[in-house]
C-alpha cells in the first residue's frame, strides 16, 4: 500500500520560502498561515554568528498525536490516501486539541486576527463561502480539509492531496522533473529550485526517497515521541535547535 | 468588519446546500472587481477547463518562464515552465504570487484625468475617468504644441523595468522622430551600474556577466546576495543546489557586510567593514602574485620562469627582442626575452599596476582598512587562487558606493587572474544578442526637418547622463528630479513614466516630491504609486498576465534567448499595452511621425516581425514562427560561441570551438578596450583623467590603475552604517501590497507583517534600545522611524532595514505600514564613474523614540 513520504536535504534548502507561496496559493490559505513554514534560527554573534532554517510541513506521522486526541474525529489519518493526515471540515469544531497535541507546530487556526490588515477575507469577500481570494483554486473537498476553509476550524498540510490523488497507481516517486508526474507533484516540493524536496512511496524499496533515506541517513524529527514522521531531513542542518522563548526586554 | 457575519456561516451553508461539503465547489465563485462570475469547477475533476499559458514573470529582472493556469475565464495558479531555461520549471517565493498582480483590487481601472491642480503627498488627484481616445489626443495635443514652439527636448520619457522590443525598444526611435534627447531616461543608475562600468573599465565590455556556474569549483562573492536579490535568482538557487551536491562540491566564499542566507549557507562567512571590498580584493590578489598562484596562460609570466613578486618590490616589464626576418624564407621569428622582466598575454599593465599599487596591499595593510583578518584573506586567496575553476562575483554591496567602480574593478581582476574570462568550463563571458527580424519601416525615413536639425539636438538630456557633469554614466535618472527644480539645465514641460517610481525609489525622494509638482505626468502603471498620484493622466497598462510581450534575457550563460508573454486571459479592466501607448500617441504626432507609427500599427505587429527573424535561425526547441513561440514561451539557440583554453581564444565554428581567434579579432568580440587585453591599467578611465582626479581626487596619471580608493560616506557624520537590502521576497514595484509576502517577508528576524530594522544587541543597548523598540533613523536628509529586532549576527557598526515599507500610495497593504522608507534617509550621493547611486554608503545615527 502506497505510503507517500517527503525527503528534505538541509544542505541544499535556501531558505527562499517559495515552498511557503508554492503552498499557499495553491492551498487557499491565508497570509501568515503558513502550512508549509520555514523557520530561522539564529546562535551566536558577530564574527561566528550561525543562522539557520528549517522547512517545516505537516510530518504526516505514521502514529499521529493530533488524531488520537481529536474529540470529534475529524482529524484522521488515512491508509487509503497514502498515510495522510486529514482534517475533515465538517467535523472539526475548532477546540485545537490537535494543535496542542502536534509536537511540530504545523496545525492553524487562522479565524483569528489576521496576520496582514486589511483581512484579506473582507477585500475578497466570497459568495457561498467565507472568502475568494484571486488564487482560489478549482479543488474542493473538505473532507480533507481542501478548499477555502470555512469558519472556525483547523487546517492543515494535506500533501497536496488534490495532486497527489491523481498519480498514476504504483508509482515510486512523484518527481516534478518527470513530465509524466510533475503535475501531481506536491507544491511545495514542484517549485523548489534548488530541488532539496523529493517526495515518493516510501513503501516501495525501489522509490528515490527510500534511497535518498538509506544513502544519507534521512532522520526524522523529534523521534523521540515515537510520532514517526513520514517526513524525512538529510543533511548537516537537520539539528534543529530547541525552541528558544524571547526574552522579556 | 465581521467576519462571523459577513459570509454565509458554514452550518448554515451547509443546511442551505444540503447536500454536504462535495458541493461547495457548485457554487459560483466570482473574483472581485471583474465583474466575471464564473462557472463551478468539480470537486476532484481533472481540470477539463484548464489552460495553461506561457508568460514572463515581471517581479524581478529574471525573466522565469511561467506556466499560467486558467480555469474557466480565471488565473489561479504559476508555477516555472519546464520548458523555459532560466525557469527550469522551478520558482522562487514570488513567482507564485503573481494571482495578486492581477486581481490586485486597487488596480486602476482604466484611464484617468486629473482635477485637483495642485500636487502633494496630502492631495487627493480628483481622478476622473476618460475614454483612451480622449488621454491620447490630450497627451498629443500637449506635444504637438510642445514640439510646434521648439520646446520638444522638454518631454522626457522614464522607464525602469523595459522587457524588450515592446517597450523600451521602442523608444530610441520615438524620441528621434519626436525631437528630444530624453528619450528614455533608464532606472539604471538606481539599479547596478556599477558593476558594468567596472567590467568596461577592465575587459571593455559595458554589461553585467554571463556566468557557468553549474561547473565552477569556487565562488568568492563580494556583496552578491546570491540567495535573495541576485538575478536570476530563482535560477541561481537551482545551480546552488547543483553546486553543492556535485562532485566536487563548489566551494564559496561570502563577504557581506551583514548576515544573511547567503552568508549563513556559504562555507565561509567574511565579514567586511562597509565600502571597503575593493582593499579586500587587492590583498587578494597581492597574496595570487606573492605565492605565483595566478594563471600563467591568461596572465603570462616572469620571462625566466622565477616569480619575482615580491611585497613592496617592483618588478620589471620585460623587453622583447626585436623580431628576426630570415633573409631567404622571409620567415619572422620572435625570440623569447631575457632576464626577469614580465611578459604578458591577454592582460595589460601588470607591471605598473603591481609597482604602483598592489605590491604595498599587503593582507595586513587591509586588515586596516576592512576589519577582515589577515590571516582570513590569505586564507581566501589561496583557496581562490589554487582552485580551477574559480570565479569573483560581485554586486551591489560592493558598487553602490562613492569608490564602486574601482571596488569592481579589483574584484573582476581577481577573474582575469586565476583565467576564468571566457574560460573554457565555470567561466564568466558576455551575452549574445537575439536574431530578430526587422520593424516594416525604417524610422530614418520618416524623420521631418525638425527631427533631423532641430535646435533639440543641442540640449543635453535632464539627468546631464553622458555630459560633463557625468562623462560615463549610462543614465542618471537620480539627477533628473534635482535638475529640474534647478532649471538646470532646463525646466521639464511633461514626463511618462513607465515601470518606474522616483518620487519614492530616487535616493532622497523628498526633493522628487518638490520637483514633479510643476510637470504635466502621464504614468502607465496599473497600480497606484506615489508618482502616479501627481499624475495628470492615468494610462494603466496591461497586468504581465494580460499582455502580449517579448523579453531577451539579461545575461545569462552566454547563448541568446527570448521569452514571450502570452495572455493568460483577456484583460480584466479598460487598460492598454505600454507599446502600444507610445504607438497611439505617435499616430497622433504631425508630420511623418504619425505616418512612421502607422504603420508600425501595434505591439503584435511589432512581435510578428521579430518572430520572423527565427524563420532563418530556428530555436533548439523547434521555435520558428510567432505561433511557435507563443506555444513554446521562449526562443533560445545554445551554444554561446567563445572560450578561451590555454591561452588561446576558439570561436565555435558550428560544430566545435574550432576556429583559433586572432589577436584581433578577441579585440572586436570578446576583450573591447583599448590594448585588446584586460586591463589592470585602464585606458578607458585614462580618457577621462581630468573628470576623475576632479571627482575623486585620484591624480590624474594614477587613474587607470585598478586601486583603492577611500569611499566617501555620506549622512552628515552618523555613526553606524545604515544598508538596506531588497529580501527573496521584493517584488519590484509592488511587494510593499502583497499580503502574502508581507506576511513572510523578513524571516531572519521574524519579520511578519512588516519588517524590521536589524541591529547588533551590544549597539542596541547601548543606546537604550530594547528588542521591539520603536526606534529612529537619522541622517542629514531625513528621519524615519521603525522597530527594532536583535540580530547578533550583524556587525556592531551596522544597521540593516529592507527596502521595501514606508510607502504612502501604494494601496491598501502598503499604507501606514512602519517602517518608515529607506530612501528618505539616503543622500543623493553617487559613484562619479558608474553614476550608481550611493545607496549603502550613508552613516545614520539611531535612537529609541
Amino acid at each position: 500500500m502506497t505510503k507517500w513520504g517527503m525527503v528534505i536535504d538541509l544542505d541544499k534548502c535556501t531558505g527562499c520560502q517559495a515552498c511557503t507561496t508554492a503552498c499557499a496559493m495553491e492551498n487557499n490559505t491565508l497570509p501568515g498561515e503558513n502550512w508549509q513554514d520555514v523557520l530561522y534560527y539564529s546562535e551566536g554573534s558577530y564574527p561566528t554568528a550561525k543562522l539557520t532554517w528549517l522547512p517545516r510541513p505537516c510530518m504526516q506521522c505514521e502514529n499521529p498525536s493530533c488524531v488520537a486526541v481529536c474529540p470529534t474525529r475529524a482529524t484522521y489519518k488515512d491508509m487509503d490516501a497514502g498515510g495522510i493526515v486529514f482534517v475533515d471540515w465538517n467535523k472539526c469544531i475548532g477546540c485545537k486539541y490537535c494543535m496542542i497535541a502536534c509536537p511540530y507546530g504545523v496545525r492553524f487556526y487562522a479565524d483569528e486576527k489576521p496576520v496582514v490588515e486589511p483581512d484579506v477575507r473582507d477585500v475578497f469577500p466570497g459568495t457561498g463561502q467565507l472568502h475568494a481570494p484571486p488564487y482560489q483554486g478549482p479543488h474542493d473537498d473538505a473532507v480533507r480539509g481542501i478548499g477555502i476553509q470555512p469558519k472556525g476550524v483547523v487546517s492543515k498540510c494535506t500533501f497536496c492531496y488534490h495532486k497527489v490523488s491523481q498519480a498514476p497507481a504504483g508509482v515510486a516517486d512523484l518527481d516534478e522533473d518527470n513530465p509524466e508526474t510533475k503535475e501531481f507533484t506536491p507544491a511545495c516540493v514542484r517549485t523548489c529550485p534548488p530541488k532539496a524536496r523529493y517526495f515518493g512511496d516510501l513503501d516501495n524499496p525501489e522509490s528515490e526517497v527510500n534511497r535518498l533515506i538509506a544513502d544519507q541517513r534521512g532522520v526524522r524529527l523529534k523521534d523521540h515521541t515515537g510520532n514517526r514522521p513520514q517526513v524525512y531531513y538529510l543533511g548537516s542542518g537537520a539539528d534543529v535547535p530547541a525552541y528558544q522563548p524571547p526574552k522579556k526586554s | 468588519m465581521d467576519k462571523i457575519n459577513s459570509g454565509i456561516s458554514r452550518r448554515r451553508f451547509l443546511a442551505t446546500t444540503g447536500t454536504g461539503a462535495l458541493t461547495v465547489s457548485a457554487v459560483a465563485v466570482g473574483v472581485p472587481g471583474t465583474g466575471v462570475q464564473n462557472t463551478p469547477a468539480q470537486a476532484q475533476a481533472a481540470r477539463p477547463n484548464t489552460t495553461i499559458t506561457k508568460n514572463i514573470c515581471a517581479q524581478c529582472p529574471a525573466r522565469c518562464g511561467i506556466d499560467v493556469y486558467t480555469t474557466n475565464g480565471r488565473v489561479h495558479a504559476i508555477y516555472g515552465d519546464v520548458g523555459n531555461p532560466i525557469a527550469n520549471g522551478k520558482g522562487c517565493p514570488k513567482m507564485h504570487l503573481g494571482t495578486y498582480f492581477l486581481y490586485d483590487p486597487d488596480r486602476f481601472k482604466g484611464p484617468m484625468k486629473r482635477t485637483n491642480p495642485n500636487k502633494g503627498r496630502n492631495e487627493d488627484p480628483g481622478f476622473v475617468p476618460i475614454s483612451w481616445d480622449e488621454a491620447f489626443d490630450t497627451v498629443a495635443a500637449r506635444l504637438n504644441d510642445l514640439r510646434d514652439r521648439g520646446e520638444s527636448h522638454r518631454f522626457a520619457h522614464f522607464y525602469g523595468r523595459g522587457w524588450g522590443p515592446t517597450d523600451a525598444g521602442l523608444y530610441g526611435d520615438w524620441g528621434k522622430l519626436y525631437g528630444t534627447p530624453n528619450a528614455a531616461i533608464g532606472h539604471a543608475s538606481m539599479c547596478a551600474e556599477g558593476s558594468k562600468r567596472a567590467k568596461r573599465a577592465t575587459d571593455g565590455n559595458d554589461s553585467y556577466n554571463s556566468y557557468d556556474y553549474a561547473n565552477t569549483n569556487y565562488i568568492l562573492n563580494f556583496g552578491a546576495s546570491f540567495l535573495e536579490a541576485f538575478r536570476p535568482y530563482n535560477y541561481l538557487m537551482q545551480m546552488w543546489g547543483k553546486m553543492r551536491s556535485k562532485s566536487p562540491q563548489t566551494r564559496i566564499t561570502s563577504i557581506d557586510v551583514r548576515m544573511n542566507p547567503t552568508m549563513a549557507a556559504s562555507d565561509r562567512a567574511v565579514y567586511i567593514k562597509p565600502a571597503t571590498d575593493g582593499a579586500m580584493a587587492l590583498a587578494v590578489a597581492h597574496v595570487i602574485l606573492t605565492e605565483g598562484l595566478w594563471d600563467r596562460e591568461f596572465v603570462g609570466d616572469f620571462a625566466d620562469g622565477r616569480n619575482h613578486f615580491v611585497t613592496g618590490q617592483p618588478i620589471e616589464t620585460a623587453v622583447m627582442p626585436e623580431p628576426v626576418t630570415d633573409p631567404e624564407t622571409g620567415e619572422v621569428t620572435q625570440a623569447a626575452p631575457e632576464g626577469s622582466g614580465f611578459v604578458e598575454l591577454w592582460t595589460h599593465g601588470m607591471a605598473r599596476w603591481w609597482n604602483e599599487e598592489l605590491k604595498d596591499r599587503t593582507p595586513e595593510w587591509a586588515e586596516s582598512v576592512t576589519d577582515v583578518p589577515a590571516s582570513t584573506i590569505r586564507a581566501v586567496a589561496r583557496e581562490f587562487g589554487t582552485t580551477r575553476p574559480a570565479m569573483a562575483i560581485m554586486e551591489r554591496g560592493p558598487t553602490s558606493h562613492t569608490n564602486g567602480t574601482y571596488a569592481g574593478m579589483a574584484i573582476h581582476a581577481l577573474n582575469a587572474l586565476v583565467g576564468s574570462l571566457y574560460a573554457e568550463k565555470g567561466g564568466l563571458f558576455y551575452q549574445m544578442g537575439v536574431p530578430y527580424g526587422g520593424l516594416p519601416v525604417n524610422a530614418d525615413d520618416y524623420m521631418d526637418d525638425w527631427a533631423k536639425n532641430g535646435a533639440w539636438k543641442n540640449y543635453p538630456r535632464i539627468d546631464k547622463a553622458r555630459t560633463e557633469e557625468w562623462p560615463m554614466a549610462s543614465h542618471m535618472m537620480q539627477e533628473a528630479g534635482p535638475n529640474h527644480l534647478k532649471g538646470d539645465p532646463y525646466k521639464m514641460d511633461t514626463a511618462m513614466f513607465y515601470y518606474t517610481n522616483p518620487i519614492w525609489t530616487a535616493p532622497n525622494p523628498q526633493v522628487w516630491e518638490e520637483a514633479l509638482k510643476d510637470v504635466f505626468i502621464i504614468e502607465t502603471s496599473p497600480f497606484p504609486s506615489e508618482t502616479a498620484m501627481y499624475a495628470d493622466i492615468i494610462m494603466p497598462e496591461h497586468t504581465y498576465l494580460e499582455r502580449w510581450q517579448d523579453s531577451p534575457t539579461y545575461p545569462f550563460e552566454g547563448w541568446p534567448m527570448t521569452a514571450l508573454r502570452v495572455p493568460g486571459v483577456e484583460p480584466i479592466y479598460d487598460t492598454k499595452h505600454f507599446g502600444d501607448m507610445l504607438i497611439e500617441i505617435g499616430k497622433r504626432i504631425n508630420g511623418p511621425m504619425g505616418d512612421y507609427y502607422r504603420e508600425i500599427d501595434n505591439v503584435e505587429n511589432v512581435l510578428r516581425h521579430r518572430a520572423k527573424g527565427f524563420e532563418a535561425n530556428p530555436g533548439d526547441n523547434g521555435v520558428n514562427s510567432f505561433e511557435s513561440w507563443a506555444e513554446k514561451g521562449v526562443w533560445y539557440k545554445k551554444p554561446y560561441h567563445w572560450h578561451h583554453r590555454r591561452g588561446k581564444f576558439y570561436e565555435w565554428d558550428g560544430e566545435g570551438y574550432n576556429v583559433e581567434m586572432t589577436p584581433e579579432d578577441v579585440k572586436a568580440k570578446l576583450l573591447k578596450t583599448p590594448s585588446g587585453k584586460f586591463e589592470f591599467v585602464s585606458g578607458y578611465l585614462e580618457g577621462h583623467a581630468a573628470y576623475i582626479e576632479r571627482e575623486l581626487g585620484v591624480s590624474a596619471d594614477r587613474v587607470g590603475l585598478i586601486q583603492w580608493v577611500p569611499p566617501v560616506h555620506t549622512g552628515g557624520g552618523g555613526d553606524l552604517h545604515f544598508v538596506s537590502p531588497k529580501t527573496p521576497l521584493h517584488a519590484e514595484g509592488r511587494s510593499g501590497n502583497i499580503p502574502h509576502g508581507i506576511a513572510i517577508h523578513q524571516p531572519i528576524v521574524g519579520g511578519k507583517n512588516t519588517v524590521f530594522l536589524e541591529v547588533h544587541p551590544d549597539t542596541a543597548r547601548a543606546r537604550g534600545i530594547r528588542d521591539g523598540d520603536r526606534v529612529r533613523i537619522t541622517s542629514d536628509v531625513g528621519s524615519i522611524e521603525a522597530y527594532c529586532r536583535f540580530m547578533p549576527g550583524h556587525r556592531r557598526d551596522t544597521i540593516v532595514l529592507p527596502m521595501e515599507h514606508g510607502h504612502w500610495a501604494h494601496g491598501r497593504w502598503a499604507r501606514g505600514r512602519l517602517p518608515g522608507h529607506s530612501g528618505d534617509v539616503t543622500a543623493n550621493v553617487s559613484d562619479p564613474i558608474s553614476g550608481l547611486a550611493s545607496y549603502y554608503t550613508g552613516k545614520v545615527k539611531l535612537e529609541r523614540v
